[in-house]
């Protein structure tokens, strides 16, 4: 639970969640403050895309809340949860040759009438959203030419476009290069500088240390640890999470974290 | 680009008009249409309005409504290969057609034949089953729907073949079954035609609202719904206008095939694959196609007519096997 109830934007209480008979997640608690930007880490198939899509409202908890300013997104009507998180997926596959400005467009729908095309205050959300993601210079380059450093930045975009109160990013620095990691840092402080909150999953640990300014680590049959990287961040703590014995990896060496 | 397309058309329906067993000088149907002096003499005038005219004009409105189902179906399914044929309704508007004219020849109602209206209800039907197979959980697969529609479209329209062999009512229904099948555009009646161009019309309104979030749904039906994206609602939507599209086009041409894949396709080369923007142009195009391509089927080994479905198909066949080469390398699915 947070100690200060007053500033967390995102409060999850007690989530569970589960398809069919296998449960994902049991009993999930944590939060993000407004204007942070979080990192949430765990082995693979702990459920850390599940829990970003129970916080996104597309999938719905199946005890516990998701809380966003106190209110429950589960009861967000479908155009008000869009307008207020949004989710830059791991993999998005477009079938047909949408440019990059078609696709940021997207991110308006939630604002749009049924008739309405994009008025003035979108076309600037748009621009906006492009700018800041750094990717004007693609906007009329089809979006399946692009390499993947630069979907990772147009997806950005797209989320950026619904100007969200919290953004939730899968996995988002998976398939770049150690330079598009490092650019993709970068744009996730200057994002985090305009007062973006940012809730991503991070699957490289060398990455989180120093970039974010929280960390989640997910863990299967653990509850959640939460806190700075240094404290979450342990020898102990990631071998436990990974099932790995210490000293089998240079994060696990108890003095070679490089941070 | 429209007024372009919009003159092109004008000027097809024209030049169709006019070829033929008997030419129709262009100048005179354009004077007689208008009401002006210097027209056709009465025989003319009869032929132009009974016999020409209806045809063009039911061409063009077969072509259109194939397109835009096409475009609506490509776009729904996320899958540039689809079309009203490969997802069954238009085996089920064949299906329902063929029953009609073996039972229930002599029935007409608002001057549509029993043919037309239960080529309507098959397509309509058959999509409602599709949907209803394709669907688990609340959730509808865009590639299980489409095989789905395919397995039971080719199941619907095989079976039309029985109608051919067991007929009861002899050779004469047998013929006009083996039409429906090859896709011969008829002579509508003038109500008939008008409420066909009247629904045409209806079904383009209704779609263009869907077009924006079709474009949408392009992203994937999750990303659609967090988007706030109505997904199943517009599915269901865009699937009830293109079974209308399709059943109107079959009931005044039979099963055509490949003119809602082909139109669709090469607009979206050219103008990129905004669906807002391809409405119109598609829709234009669409006629313009099969106005010619009928002009053709009627008049390139004159006396002999053959079914535009055919020339279709020799056109289409190869047109398709080329996109799925030139897929190969741009499509990953």
């Amino acid at each position: 639970m947070t100690a200060f109830p007053g500033v967390a934007l995102l409060d999850v209480r007690g989530a569970s969640f589960g398809y069919g008979e296998r449960r994902v997640l049991e009993d999930v608690s944590l939060t993000v403050k407004q204007g942070s930007c979080v990192a949430l880490i765990g082995p693979n198939g702990v459920g850390k895309t599940t829990l970003l899509r129970l916080i996104s409202g597309a999938l719905r908890p199946l005890h516990g809340q998701v809380l966003l300013r106190g209110e429950a997104v589960a009861d967000f009507d479908r155009r008000q949860r869009a307008r207020a998180v949004a989710l830059v997926p791991q993999q998005l596959d477009v079938p047909f040759e949408f440019t990059v400005e078609q696709i940021v467009e997207q991110g308006r729908s939630p604002y749009l009438g049924r008739l309405r095309g994009l008025r003035r205050e979108d076309r600037e959300a748009v621009e906006w959203a492009m700018e800041l993601a750094d990717v004007t210079g693609l906007r009329d380059r089809v979006f399946n030419e692009l390499s993947g450093g630069e979907k990772q930045r147009v997806k950005i975009a797209l989320g950026l476009a619904q100007e969200p109160e919290l953004l939730l990013l899968d996995e988002p620095t998976q398939n770049l290069d150690i330079g598009r990691q490092v650019e993709l840092l970068d744009l996730l402080h200057c994002l985090r500088g305009r007062g973006v909150t940012i809730l991503a999953s991070i699957h490289d640990l060398h990455l989180v240390a120093g970039n974010f300014d929280a960390v989640h680590l997910l863990a299967p049959g653990h509850r959640l640890r939460s806190g700075a990287a240094e404290d979450v961040l342990t020898p102990e703590l990631l071998a436990e999470a990974f099932g790995c014995a210490p000293g089998r990896h240079p994060l696990l060496m108890p003095a070679g974290r490089n941070a | 680009m429209l007024l372009v397309l919009g003159v092109v058309l004008i000027l097809a329906v024209l030049l169709s008009a006019s070829v033929g067993a008997v030419r129709l000088p262009m100048r005179g149907i354009a004077a007689t249409v208008l009401g002006r002096v210097g027209g056709l003499d009465d025989m003319q005038r009869t032929i132009l309005f009974a016999v020409r005219l209806p045809r063009v004009l039911a061409s063009a409105v077969v072509g259109a409504a194939l397109a835009v189902s096409g475009l609506l179906f490509q776009g729904l399914f996320r899958n540039p290969m689809a079309d009203p044929y490969i997802i069954g309704a238009s085996g089920g508007a064949g299906l329902g057609a063929c029953l009609a004219i073996v039972f229930f020849s002599e029935v007409t109602f608002l001057g549509f034949s029993a043919t037309a209206l239960f080529a309507f209800a098959g397509a309509v039907l058959t999509m409602a089953l599709v949907y209803t197979l394709a669907r688990s959980r609340g959730r509808t697969g865009g590639i299980t729907l489409l095989l789905a529609g395919f397995a039971v479209g080719t199941m619907l329209s095989n079976s039309t073949y029985l109608f051919e062999v067991f007929d009861p009512n002899g050779t004469q229904g047998a013929r006009i079954v083996a039409a429906w099948l090859h896709g011969v555009i008829g002579i509508p009646r003038p109500q008939q035609l008008a409420i066909t161009v009247g629904l045409l019309s209806a079904g383009m309104l209704l779609a263009y609202p869907l077009m924006r979030r079709l474009n949408t749904l392009a992203l994937g039906d999750e990303y659609a719904d967090q988007l706030g994206i109505r997904v199943e609602a517009t599915r269901v939507g865009i699937i009830l206008v293109g079974s209308l599209l399709t059943a109107l086009a079959v009931s005044l041409g039979g099963l055509i095939s490949f003119a809602g894949l082909i139109v669709p396709h090469v607009a979206r080369l050219l103008l990129g694959p905004d669906h807002v923007r391809l409405l119109p142009v598609v829709a234009l195009a669409g006629a313009i196609f099969l106005v010619v391509t009928d002009t053709l089927a009627r008049t390139l080994f004159a006396p002999t007519e053959i079914p535009v479905g055919i020339l279709m198909v020799f056109i289409g066949g190869p047109f398709f096997l080329w996109l799925l080469r030139k897929s190969k390398r741009e499509y990953a699915l």
